[in-house]
């Protein structure tokens, strides 16, 4: 079945399995001589598109289990959405110029992780990503971050587009405060201070304004803490993985590697 | 006996206390910067406090420290003599400790040792070997030779070189391997992977494929992706060509003749089916 709602499930006991698809992760989970089992695999595909029939419930044979002893016996876990471990650089499939002075609201849609929690207390068993996501240098290679690499459209709207559960819709506000088109190729967005809110059956971010001085310059980055106007009676359903800072100055458009450098043998 | 007693005393307390003082800083500084930190602090705190508790014990015996340092540059000119070896690693030691080169847990390769930096010391520095080798390094060596510090950057590029036959598609060798980068955990998208025309090799098309990993994945990167890249060409059919060598008898486009001599005494020439 899909996850169509997030929060506490009661589990199967014995040798019944309980099993949820997002994206493309396939989990499995069983209550077990008073332990939770947790198992899961990943859906390949090489077309980009996901497989939605012909899905097996039964665990596969050879699924490998892990296997938690709680504190407090209980056949119940709670199954939450959080944002991704690391930033992601965000790639426009098209690339979208922001003239000077400009500022532009778009929408990107990030796959989200589980996180599985058990107890009064949120006690974490695991997180585990819905999409597997490849990851990224964003910086020099003498210093910069371990990133995700994602390549999203950049949508200046989010109606008439498909609605996917495992996916969490960011709306963020680019402005350019410099003298020359800022060319949004990609950018490094930092989902790590973010919110994730339920609204109308789907998940939404809290808005982030990202205000562009220049490459050499530090960009302004802010989260709003809410939705943008006109979404109203959102329920947060997670906080944010590290504390909210009313603004950061970081590196977030900058150019990153030099191609001699590069090439060189 | 008062003065002996006092003496002890001192020594039974604060020798102790300076051990305890001494890990102290050492798991202090550990925590909260790096080990490297930790180590250095760890020494800071133990010499200082040894030449204090000299410095107390020589006061306590009523011994003065002008006569000594004057006696010091004569002694020192011997002790320099004798010991030039140790002087130099001790000299050397403080340049490393200011130069920083590498730090406690980098791996560094000195000549052909490669290890993980144990500690570095007023003498020397020691390193654990990849097969659980112990290796100690004159100070003075590190100074000298060229030192490769494999874990300084957080990433780095493997660099493979990869032969396939003549016969193959190279625009279609390179989207190959770069969707085996793609689908390697290990490898970054960015930098991004390239592949380098590398050479016309005597059997084969030399290519270099770069890839890029964090510097602690570097490892199981250069054991995935290489498998990964064999697995991947035998299921598309792509040829990693073994050396071989062509025969000619003088033009490339004309066949060998080949004459068998029978045992029989019945001579029989054959030649290839060209001519």
């Amino acid at each position: 079945m899909n996850i169509e709602k997030w929060g506490s499930f009661s589990l199967s006991s014995g040798e019944e399995t309980d099993f949820y698809i997002l994206g493309d992760l396939r989990l499995w989970l069983k209550h077990k001589d008073e332990e939770i089992w947790i198992g899961h695999r990943y859906e390949e595909h090489g077309d980009g598109e996901r497989n939605t029939g012909n899905i097996s419930e039964t665990p596969p044979k050879d699924l490998e289990w892990a296997r938690w002893a709680p504190k407090e016996p209980t056949d119940s876990v709670k199954l939450m959405p959080v944002f991704p471990d690391l930033p992601l650089v965000i790639n426009s499939e098209f690339p979208l110029r922001v003239n000077p002075g400009g500022s532009i609201q778009i929408f990107t849609r990030i796959p989200v992780w589980v996180r599985i929690s058990i107890g009064k207390k949120d006690t974490v068993l695991t997180e585990l990503p819905t999409v597997k996501l490849s990851r990224t240098w964003f910086g020099t290679p003498i210093e910069g971050e371990l990133c995700y690499w994602a390549i999203t459209k950049a949508r200046r709207s989010l109606s008439n587009v498909e609605r996917k559960p495992y996916l969490v819709s960011c709306p963020i506000q680019i402005t350019n405060k410099t003298e020359v088109d800022l060319d949004f190729e990609k950018f490094c967005f930092r989902v790590e201070r973010l919110k994730v809110f339920l609204y109308a059956e789907e998940l939404w971010s809290d808005e982030t304004r990202i205000v562009y001085h220049g490459e050499e310059q530090h960009s302004d980055i802010s989260m709003s803490g809410r939705l943008p106007k006109g979404m109203e009676n959102a329920r947060l359903i997670s906080p944010p993985r590290k504390p909210v800072q009313r603004s950061l100055a970081t590196r977030t458009f900058k150019k990153i590697f030099d191609e001699s450098f590069l090439f060189g043998k | 006996m008062q003065l002996s007693f006092k003496i002890i005393l001192i020594l039974v307390i604060s020798i102790p206390v300076l051990l305890l003082l001494r890990r102290w800083a050492r798991n202090f500084f550990t925590k909260k910067y790096a080990p490297h930190y930790g180590m250095l602090a760890g020494k800071l705190v133990f010499y200082t406090g040894l030449t204090i508790l000299v410095l107390t014990i020589m006061g306590q015996l009523g011994l003065s420290l002008a006569p000594l340092l004057g006696a010091a540059g004569i002694v020192g000119i011997a002790l320099g003599f004798a010991s030039q070896t140790s002087v130099s690693n001790i000299i050397s030691g403080l340049f490393l400790i200011a130069e920083q080169p590498f730090k406690v847990d980098d791996i560094i390769t000195v000549n052909n040792t490669t290890g993980v930096v144990i500690s570095i010391d007023v003498l020397s520095a020691k390193l654990r070997t990849f097969d659980n080798q112990f290796v100690r390094i004159p100070n003075e060596t590190l100074i000298k030779t060229e030192v490769r510090n494999l874990t300084r950057f957080p990433i780095r590029r493997f660099n493979a070189k990869v032969s396939v036959a003549y016969k193959e598609d190279i625009s279609r060798v390179k989207e190959i391997l770069m969707d085996v980068a793609d689908k390697n955990e290990h490898a970054l998208s960015e930098p991004t992977p390239i592949i380098l025309f590398d050479a016309f090799g005597t059997s084969s098309i030399d290519l270099l494929f770069l890839v890029w990993a964090p510097v602690d994945e570097f490892l199981k990167l250069r054991n995935t992706i290489q498998e990964e890249i064999k697995a991947r060409f035998d299921k598309e059919g792509i040829e990693i060509p073994f050396p071989h060598v062509s025969l000619y008898s003088g033009a490339a486009t004309k066949a060998i003749p080949i004459e068998i001599a029978d045992t029989k005494g019945e001579n029989t020439d054959l030649k290839t089916s060209r001519e």
